[in-house]
């Protein structure tokens, strides 16, 4: 027998939709909560089947009249009792469930019977343990599961839900959220449970707050060490990163130098192409590179200098390279971050990009990007030989904060085109991408499509929910009309790496959230109660008394 | 053991609604007392009593009428009623209590039971009486045991002011007689108060 409870409600009759059924519930416990599991038994090619289904709509069918709703302080069961309706049946709903079918442990999936249940057939409250097993794709603590909360509609921690590593960094996550619900926070548990020792990827994490400093207490807790096993955090600050110049590609260079005209445009570009061929083994410097610009000026005299003074292209040209590239810190003519560095199995590598200008932003991970997938195309071609810095012989994921800045929808960015690349053909090469962003209205709508497993919590802005329904295919209109309600820390999973669209709430971290807002009235408050008195004792220690020396009609005349 | 008749049929308005005059004083031994024909009580027409087949029709009270001849004449008597008694006993036998008897089934002449609308028909002065509680539950129990309503139906068709406390009155009568069926009944007896007490009152 699959059936363990008593029946909830009982079936009406089909839906406004082939996968839509009805049924009425009296529910006086209300457990049949909105986004709720539920269940009918019926037979399916000879064996019987538990059809698992989401509660989608609930409609009052049976209420009491509005004459007897008059005085709110008279219940209206006490208006019934009155005429002599005793029972406690007063209220009946008639729930929408739309159909997920019956989990096929072979297929990992959900089969669709294709027929409404029977009228009058008993429905039933899914209980914990059948959803643990059909929601998630893995259990809990198995390697390639990200354990990162449980079912809201049940007690927390009643239903764990796990996402499938493998759904996400093979086809890509998009982590969608206002502000303050809770992104961050998410993205942590899902580093945590990556970095797991039953996981170990090899993440970078591109932190333009940087907030994900805390994960370092990874490293000394005893949940992520297991044998000779320990993650690794690796923080690059911004004085740290470094991007190697000759790393820049001509669409990296005219994006970083400012108001070009078609005239420099043209000579950049031959340039570019100057110094990468006479580069030895690739490599050129800024130096090089601006004496690439000079020999490629239009009318160069062959002076000894080698190059035009008067030329006002060149002499612009210049003065762009100089300012864009030279009196940067991050821009390097021989430094560069090594990709073996970066990516390590087990190791999560934190790009700080606080206090770095939005477009050096936008090339850097451009860059990085770029030299990721090229580094795991070329080694699985098996162009790159071990010991080489680019060698990277294993999946690596990516996770960007604040994706719209690299991906914006309506206006250009250097790294929309690498990061579209990596989104549509990164599976191939095992590069795969988290986008965490809190305007999905200001992300491409083709980048948000691409990403297979979305995480989406509280959105009230009614272009961002546009956006999401137009580019998230796997979120029902129900899911959707809940996101403006969710709290802080309750998110929809949906996409690959769940068996069905899930309603959770984010478990706790392990390590301290790092992304928290600052509680400025307390701030304020502890500077009257400890910084000002400090300074006014340190005032008071440093100068002798004030001398106000008064003019006779009263008038302060010095102090 | 049988019940006492308490009236006998004198008219009908259709194949299943009756009108039973009940006993007065004179025309049997002992007069039946009113809460013997109370609203909602289960009471049995016997066909046999005609020379029938043996079958019994089962039905259920569902009004009470008066009537009085006296009624209108207002003017003074020149009698007064000890003596009408004495000298025109048959003048008073004119006042008569009338019961309005729905059909809900019958008994067949083995005794089962079957509710619904009967084949049958009563005839005249065929005699009345009320039902046991064993005949009531046997009339309403099933082949599993669990009670039958199926005359509800055809109750509730009659568009009568008073066939929804009617059924309210004999599921509450089952409710005492099937208490092991209370949940189901429950949820007839909820819709039926429902739509009798709570939606018109709205």
């Amino acid at each position: 027998m699959i059936v363990k409870h008593p029946a909830i409600g009982t079936v009406k009759g089909p839906g406004e939709t082939p996968n839509d059924y009805l049924f009425i519930a009296p529910d006086p416990e209300r457990r049949v909560k909105h986004g709720e599991f539920v269940y009918y038994v019926t037979a399916v090619d000879g064996d019987e089947r538990q059809i698992l289904g989401r509660v989608t709509g609930r409609r009052p069918v049976k209420l009491f009249p509005d004459s007897f709703l008059a005085d709110p302080g008279v219940p209206p069961t006490s208006v019934a009792a009155l005429l002599g309706y005793e029972s406690d049946a007063t209220e009946l709903f008639e729930i929408t469930v739309t159909v997920l079918g019956y989990h096929s442990p072979q297929l990992g999936d959900f089969i669709n019977p294709r027929v409404p249940p029977v009228n009058g057939a008993p429905v039933y409250i899914a209980d914990d343990e059948l959803l643990g097993a059909v929601l998630s794709k893995r259990r809990r603590g198995e390697r390639g599961s990200a354990h990162i909360g449980s079912l809201l509609s049940r007690p927390e921690g009643a239903v764990p839900i796990a996402l499938d590593v493998r759904g996400f960094t093979g086809t890509h996550l998009a982590v969608i959220a206002s502000t303050g619900s809770g992104k961050s926070y998410l993205a942590g548990v899902l580093l945590e449970e990556m970095l797991a020792p039953h996981n170990r990827a090899a993440v970078l994490v591109v932190d333009p707050h940087g907030e994900y400093s805390t994960l370092q207490e990874m490293m000394n807790l005893a949940e992520f060490s297991a044998g000779n096993y320990k993650p690794r955090v690796r923080i690059f600050r911004p004085d740290q990163l470094r991007v190697r110049i000759d790393t820049l590609t001509i669409a990296d260079l005219r994006y970083l130098l400012p108001n070009l005209s078609e005239k420099m445009h043209y000579q950049l570009g031959r340039a570019f192409s100057f110094a990468q061929r006479s580069a030895k083994n690739g490599h050129y410097t800024l130096e090089q590179l601006l004496y690439a610009v000079r020999q490629t000026a239009e009318g160069k005299k062959n002076d000894e200098a080698g190059f035009d003074e008067d030329d006002p292209t060149t002499g612009a040209l210049i003065w762009r390279l100089h300012a864009a590239l030279g009196n940067s810190r991050i821009f390097h003519d021989f430094e560069n971050l090594e990709l073996d560095e970066l990516f390590k199995p087990g190791q999560c590598t934190i790009i700080q990009l606080n206090e770095i200008d939005r477009r050096e932003q936008q090339v850097i991970v451009a860059t990085l990007l770029r030299r990721v997938y090229q580094a795991r195309m070329d080694t699985a071609k098996g162009k790159l030989e071990r010991g080489d810095p680019s060698h990277l012989p294993y999946p690596v994921f990516c996770l960007l904060e604040e994706a719209h800045n690299y991906a914006p929808a309506n206006a250009d960015a250097v790294s929309s085109d690498v990061l579209k690349t990596i989104l549509s053909e990164g599976r191939k090469f095992g590069v795969g991408i988290g986008l965490i962003t809190q305007r999905p209205g200001k992300l491409d709508g083709d980048v948000l499509s691409q990403c297979m497993t979305q995480c989406i919590m509280r959105i009230t802005n009614p272009i961002d929910q546009n956006r999401i329904a137009e580019s998230v295919e796997s979120v029902g209109r129900d899911l959707l009309r809940e996101l403006p309600s969710l709290s802080k820390g309750q998110v929809v999973v949906s996409g690959a790496s769940v068996n069905t669209p899930v309603l959770l709430k984010v478990r706790k971290r392990i390590t301290q959230h790092g992304g928290q807002d600052l509680d400025a009235p307390a701030e304020w408050m502890r500077w009257f109660e400890e910084d000002r008195p400090a300074q006014a004792e340190r005032a008071a220690a440093l100068y002798a008394e004030k001398k106000v020396n008064y003019e006779d009609d009263g008038d302060v005349l010095w102090a | 053991m049988m019940q006492q008749p308490i009236g006998k049929i004198v008219k009908s308005n259709s194949h299943i609604d009756y009108v039973c005059q009940v006993f007065g004083v004179g025309e049997t031994p002992q007069p039946p007392a009113p809460e013997d024909y109370s609203f909602g009580a289960f009471v049995a027409a016997e066909l046999e009593a005609n020379g029938g087949t043996g079958a019994t029709l089962v039905g259920l009270i569902y009004n009470t009428l008066l009537m009085n001849p006296e009624f209108g004449a207002l003017g003074p008597r020149l009698s007064p009623r000890s003596e009408v008694e004495i000298f025109s006993p048959d003048y008073l036998a004119e006042t008569a209590t009338l019961l309005g008897v729905i059909s809900i089934g019958w008994f067949d002449a083995a005794g089962r039971a079957q509710q619904g609308v009967p084949a049958l028909a009563a005839t005249v002065n065929c005699p009345v009486r009320l039902l046991t509680q064993e005949e009531i539950i046997t009339f309403h129990a099933g082949m599993d045991g669990q009670p039958q309503l199926r005359y509800a139906p055809q109750l509730l068709a009659q568009k009568h002011a008073l066939v929804a406390p009617l059924l309210l009155s004999v599921i509450d009568r089952l409710s005492d007689l099937f208490p092991h069926s209370r949940s189901r009944l429950a949820v007839m007896r909820n819709n039926v108060a429902w739509k009798s007490i709570v939606q018109p009152a709205g």
